[in-house]
C-alpha cells in the first residue's frame, strides 16, 4: 500500500481520526494502481465540499473537511464520502499523467461544464471499480451545467459508461449537448 | 392518544439520523441552515456556483424532512387541543386542510429528490419545525410555525423556484412553484388566527410575535435569509404581504437578517 500522510495529525472541530483517513487514502489508491506517496491536507475548518490536486508529482492534494464529512452525521467522518473525493481526486492525476489530457486546460481554468463533464467521466469509472457512485447526483449535476434535455442525458451516458477517454473527447461530447 | 407528543419520539425508519439544535449549534465551523453553512462566505443560491447543484440538493432534502414534521405538527394541533373558544372548529379544519397540503408536498418532495439524485435520509434531520409545534398555546404553537416557519419556506420555495428555472429545470420550477402557492395560504391562515383570537389580548398577541421572533432569529444566522443581493435565500416580500405580513413586519425581519449578518464573524 502507498505511504499516505495526513495534515493535521489530530483534528480540534471534527471528530476525525488522521489514521483512518489514511487507511481509507491508501486503500482507494491501491485500488487504482498508485504506488507512490500520497499528501493529504484538510482544512478542518470548512465544512464545504471543496477539493484540489495541488501537485500531481509528488501527489499532494488539499481538501475541505466537509469533502470527508458523513452527511448523515456532521463532523463525523464519512467513508464513502472520503473514497468518491479522493477517487476523483487521483484518477484525475492519473488521466493527466495518460498523455490522453496534454491538451487540458490547468484545473484552476476549467469551466464549470468541462468540471461536470470530466467528474462524470472520472465517477463513472470510479463506480466500476467499486469506489463511489450516486449516478443520479451526477446526472443533475451534468444536467445544471448542460441543460436538462435528452441529449445532455445520452452525452452523460456516453462519458460515464466509457473507459478512457481523451481530453478532447470529453469537450466534444460536453460541448455538443450544452443548451445554448 | 396522548396529547403534545415529544420529537424524540416522532416515527423515523432507519434511513433517517436526527441531529439536536444542541448539536446543530455548537458545530464549531457554523450552523448548517438552508443547504449551506453559516460559516460560509454569502452568495445567492444559484445553479452558477460551483456547489450550487449539491446545495440544492441538501436544501431539498432539508424541505423533505420540513414537510414530513409539517404534516406532523398540524396533525398535532388538530389533535392536541380541544374545540372551543381558545380553538374553534374552523381552525382545526385548517389544520386538517393543511395536513393534506402537507401530505402532497411530502410526495412531491420524495420525487424530487429523486429527480435530483437525493436517498431519502442522505442528510441529517433537524427536528426544529416540530419542536415549534409542540408550543402548548395554540397561539404560539400557530405563530411559530404558520408565521416563521411556513414563512421561511414560502423564501425557500421562491429561491428554490428560481434556481429551477435558471438551470432550465422545468420539474423543480413547477414542483416549488406549487407548493409555494400552498405555504402562502398555510402563512395567511396563521396571520388569521393570531388575530382573530388575539383580538381583544394584546398581550398574548406580543408574547405570540415574540415567539415568532425568536424562531425566526434561529433561522438568521449570518443574513442567510435577507433581501440582500448576496443573501442565499431571499426574502420574499411580495408573498409575504399575500400571506398576510404588513409591510413593518417583513421589514423587521429583513433588519434582523442584516444584523446577524453585522454580528457574524468575518
Amino acid at each position: 500500500m502507498p505511504q499516505v500522510s495526513v495534515t493535521p495529525e489530530s483534528f480540534e472541530m471534527v471528530f476525525y481520526d488522521a489514521a483512518v483517513i489514511g487507511e481509507v487514502v491508501a486503500e482507494v489508491a491501491e485500488r487504482l494502481g498508485v504506488e507512490e506517496e500520497i499528501t493529504l491536507e484538510i482544512d478542518e475548518k470548512s465544512p464545504l465540499g471543496r477539493s484540489k490536486v495541488v501537485s500531481h508529482d509528488p501527489i499532494e492534494l488539499w481538501v475541505d473537511g466537509g469533502a470527508l464529512e458523513n452527511t448523515q452525521r456532521p463532523r463525523q467522518f464519512g467513508k464513502a464520502r472520503s473514497r468518491d473525493t479522493i477517487g476523483r481526486l487521483l484518477i484525475r492525476i492519473l488521466d493527466r499523467r495518460s498523455g490522453r489530457f496534454d491538451d487540458a486546460p490547468p484545473d484552476d481554468e476549467l469551466e464549470l461544464t468541462q468540471i461536470a463533464a470530466w467528474d462524470v467521466h472520472c465517477v463513472g469509472r470510479l463506480a466500476r471499480l467499486g469506489i463511489g457512485g450516486q449516478q443520479k447526483r451526477r446526472l443533475y449535476q451534468f444536467r445544471n451545467r448542460h441543460g436538462f434535455t435528452d441529449l445532455a442525458d445520452a452525452a452523460f451516458n456516453q462519458l460515464w459508461e466509457s473507459s478512457e477517454l481523451s481530453w478532447s473527447e470529453i469537450e466534444r461530447i460536453s460541448q455538443g449537448c450544452r443548451t445554448p | 392518544m396522548r396529547k403534545i407528543f415529544p420529537a424524540e419520539e416522532l416515527a423515523r425508519d432507519a434511513r433517517f439520523i436526527r441531529q439536536t439544535n444542541e448539536q446543530r449549534l455548537s458545530d464549531p465551523r457554523g450552523p448548517r441552515v438552508a443547504g449551506g453553512n453559516a460559516s460560509e462566505q454569502l452568495a445567492k443560491l444559484t445553479p452558477g456556483l460551483p456547489n450550487g447543484p449539491d446545495r440544492a440538493r441538501a436544501l431539498m432534502h432539508g424541505i423533505f424532512v420540513g414537510e414530513i414534521q409539517a404534516l406532523e405538527g398540524a396533525g398535532r394541533t388538530c389533535w392536541d387541543f380541544e374545540v372551543g373558544e381558545d380553538v374553534p372548529f374552523a381552525l382545526k379544519l385548517d389544520m386538517a386542510r393543511q395536513c393534506w397540503d402537507e401530505s402532497r408536498h411530502c410526495e412531491i418532495s420524495v420525487a424530487l429528490a429523486e429527480h435530483m439524485g437525493t436517498e431519502l435520509g442522505e442528510f441529517a434531520e433537524n427536528g426544529l419545525l416540530y419542536e415549534a409545534s409542540c408550543n402548548p398555546d395554540p397561539v404560539l404553537r400557530l405563530t411559530g410555525v404558520n408565521r416563521a416557519l411556513e414563512g421561511l419556506a414560502i423564501d425557500v420555495f421562491n429561491t428554490m423556484k428560481e434556481f429551477g428555472n435558471l438551470a432550465g429545470d422545468p420539474v423543480l420550477e413547477f414542483c416549488e412553484d406549487w407548493m409555494l402557492a400552498d405555504e402562502v395560504t398555510h402563512v395567511k391562515m396563521g396571520s388569521d388566527w393570531l388575530r382573530r383570537l388575539t383580538e381583544n389580548d394584546k398581550e398574548r398577541l406580543e408574547k405570540a410575535l415574540e415567539f415568532q421572533k425568536v424562531v425566526d432569529r434561529l433561522f438568521s444566522f449570518n443574513g442567510f435569509r435577507g433581501e440582500d443581493d448576496d443573501s442565499p435565500i431571499q426574502l420574499t416580500r411580495r408573498f409575504r404581504e399575500l400571506a398576510g405580513f404588513t409591510d413593518d413586519e417583513i421589514d423587521e425581519i429583513a433588519d434582523m437578517s442584516r444584523e446577524a449578518k453585522a454580528e457574524a464573524p468575518s
